[in-house]
């Protein structure tokens, strides 16, 4: 399932936040720091993804340096439980509209972590995209969080990759 | 809340008239001011960035959250940095009423209720992290005094998170994410929650009254004033103390049965005030300065040897206090007497030129001492303020 969403102004930008005026703006992001967010373990980018372009974009994938994969990532029901596997041809914005990537939900997962992502750290994301400029977000904050029933603890082999 | 109350007595005076064009819109226009007013609390918000922290140089709030916390073995400076770029964030969205990052229940986010939040810390975090330099002038831990019967599980503490709003639920959901944040850090050492006033009880600026049925709080320095500034707000020092305070914590449980056995009279003598107005014994009204050389006809002080007031009065200029205390009611037992009492809190500049000269007399005289007793203390230093993109107490832990 997708989720879109109307973008509301009325959402101040605080300290994450890049805006590029006609392209891509990212909002509100934050990186999850866990049990699994270890080195050579996984975790996942969240927030909102607003296309202020006049046409659909698409989030295909990223680059970190804490990550050796980006992937864009889906939850979704397979076989009676909530699974996450790589959205085939990448996540659609269409043009003037919002996605909210949270957990339990769509998500860019960042896979063979290169070091530990402890609570409070900042990384920096390049989100790649069809149809609009690449946007790189410095100082997104490490979240200690766990929730949104992500099978996380189950291994890659039943990540449906 | 005066222009607004007046409009609505208008909209109800042109209906009664039987203008009947104009009291229909007037109508529409004085629901739409009800609604206004059902919900002003929710809407209301505090500063957070600033030269100072908020919830301190703030009309009290109705409901508080005091967590202190002591930081695990392995936490080294740059962990605390890490720790205080979280809360930083946190402070900044929930003081603006917004959900903070990764909540997992951004839909309890109803509003800014005036929530604040503030940071300090502990004599021990310093010495554990090798920062005894950075220590402020003028703090350290309390001594001991007669007067105590301190209990572990309401006293100490290395890392303070005191928290205030005006709505329960914003307060519970706030307290929750900064706890959350701060786990990777620390474990939660004790937690004290209190109350004052609902929104709408009291006019701003008017002092509350604890469960003493006392005014509470007269004689402080002003909100905003130069007087405020001099009493509460360092400017010297270490660098990351400068804008910041210091705090004086106690809980000082009340004995309500024994309290109430007292008639008007004597409880206006324990405390030089009177209970109606909090008026000196010897003036008309609460801001009257007392007159502590008055005497009755027959030779005795107005204001007694022993009244609190007399005690607590400053013998040397500086030794004024700023005092913000909440109420705090811990149920009661099985013969009905209340557990019940204030979270004290005392702001200044310097707690050994200030706050432990009136405690000294205090503890060798005060007849209050009797229905009193502290069972928690703590002391906290309080950095300043952050603006931009600062973290809180960066320049500590940098």
């Amino acid at each position: 399932m997708r989720k879109i969403s109307l973008l509301f102004l009325t959402i101040p930008l605080l300290l994450t936040g890049c805006v590029s005026p006609g392209g891509v703006v990212a909002e509100d992001l934050w990186v999850k720091s866990s049990e699994m967010s270890m080195q050579g373990g996984m975790t996942a980018v969240y927030g909102t993804l607003t296309n202020n372009t006049q046409q659909d974009v698409v989030l295909v994938g990223g680059e970190t340096e804490i990550a050796g994969v980006v992937e864009v990532h889906e939850m979704t029901m397979i076989g009676g439980e909530m699974k996450m596997q790589e959205i085939d041809g990448g996540l659609t914005i269409p043009a003037g509209m919002s996605i909210v990537l949270e957990p339990g939900g769509n998500h860019l997962m960042l896979m063979m972590l290169t070091d530990d992502l402890e609570a409070g750290e900042e990384i920096s994301v390049t989100f790649d995209f069809d149809g609009a400029a690449d946007i790189t977000v410095d100082g997104i904050v490490a979240k200690p969080a766990e929730g949104g029933d992500e099978d996380y603890h189950s291994g890659e082999m039943e990540m449906d990759n | 809340m005066v222009s607004r109350r007046g409009f609505l007595a208008g909209g109800a005076a042109a209906a009664a008239s039987g203008a009947v064009g104009i009291a229909a819109g007037a109508a529409g226009a004085s629901l739409a001011a009800e609604a206004d007013l059902e919900t002003f609390a929710a809407s209301r918000q505090a500063e957070f960035y600033g030269l100072h922290q908020s919830g301190i140089e703030l009309d009290i709030q109705a409901v508080t959250n005091m967590v202190a916390f002591d930081i695990k073995e392995s936490v080294t400076k740059a962990d605390m940095l890490r720790w205080m770029r979280l809360l930083t964030d946190d402070i900044a969205r929930l003081t603006a009423g917004e959900p903070v990052l990764a909540d997992p229940a951004p839909e309890l986010a109803i509003g800014a209720a005036r929530f604040t939040a503030y940071v300090g810390f502990g004599p021990s975090l310093f010495s554990k992290l090798g920062l005894e330099a950075q220590m402020p002038e003028g703090f350290a831990e309390l001594p001991a005094f007669g007067v105590d019967q301190l209990k572990e599980r309401y006293s100490g503490g290395e890392v303070l998170i005191h928290i205030a709003a005006d709505d329960p639920v914003v307060l519970a959901h706030g307290t929750r994410g900064m706890v959350r944040d701060s786990m990777p850090f620390a474990s939660v050492r004790w937690v004290q929650p209190g109350f004052a006033h609902s929104p709408g009880m009291i006019p701003a600026g008017l002092t509350h009254r604890n469960l003493m049925g006392q005014v509470d709080g007269t004689a402080n320095p002003e909100l905003g004033s130069s007087d405020f500034d001099s009493v509460v707000w360092i400017n010297d020092g270490p660098e990351w103390i400068q804008g910041g305070t210091l705090l004086v914590f106690r809980r000082i449980a009340m004995q309500l049965d024994t309290w109430d056995q007292l008639g008007t009279p004597s409880k206006e003598e324990v405390i030089g005030r009177k209970l109606s107005n909090g008026a000196p014994l010897t003036g008309e009204r609460e801001t009257d300065v007392p007159d502590l050389g008055a005497r009755h006809p027959n030779g005795l002080l107005v204001i007694p040897e022993f009244a609190h007031i007399r005690r607590a009065a400053p013998q040397e200029s500086g030794e004024r206090i700023f005092r913000r205390p909440f109420s705090y009611d811990n149920g009661m037992n099985e013969r009905g007497s209340m557990d019940v009492g204030l979270l004290w809190t005392a702001y200044q500049r310097d707690i050994s030129q200030q706050y432990l000269p009136i405690q000294r007399r205090l503890e060798q005289l005060d007849l209050l001492n009797q229905w009193t007793v502290p069972i928690g203390s703590a002391v906290f230093a309080i950095p300043g303020g952050v603006q931009g993109s600062e973290l809180l107490a960066e320049a500590l832990f940098s």
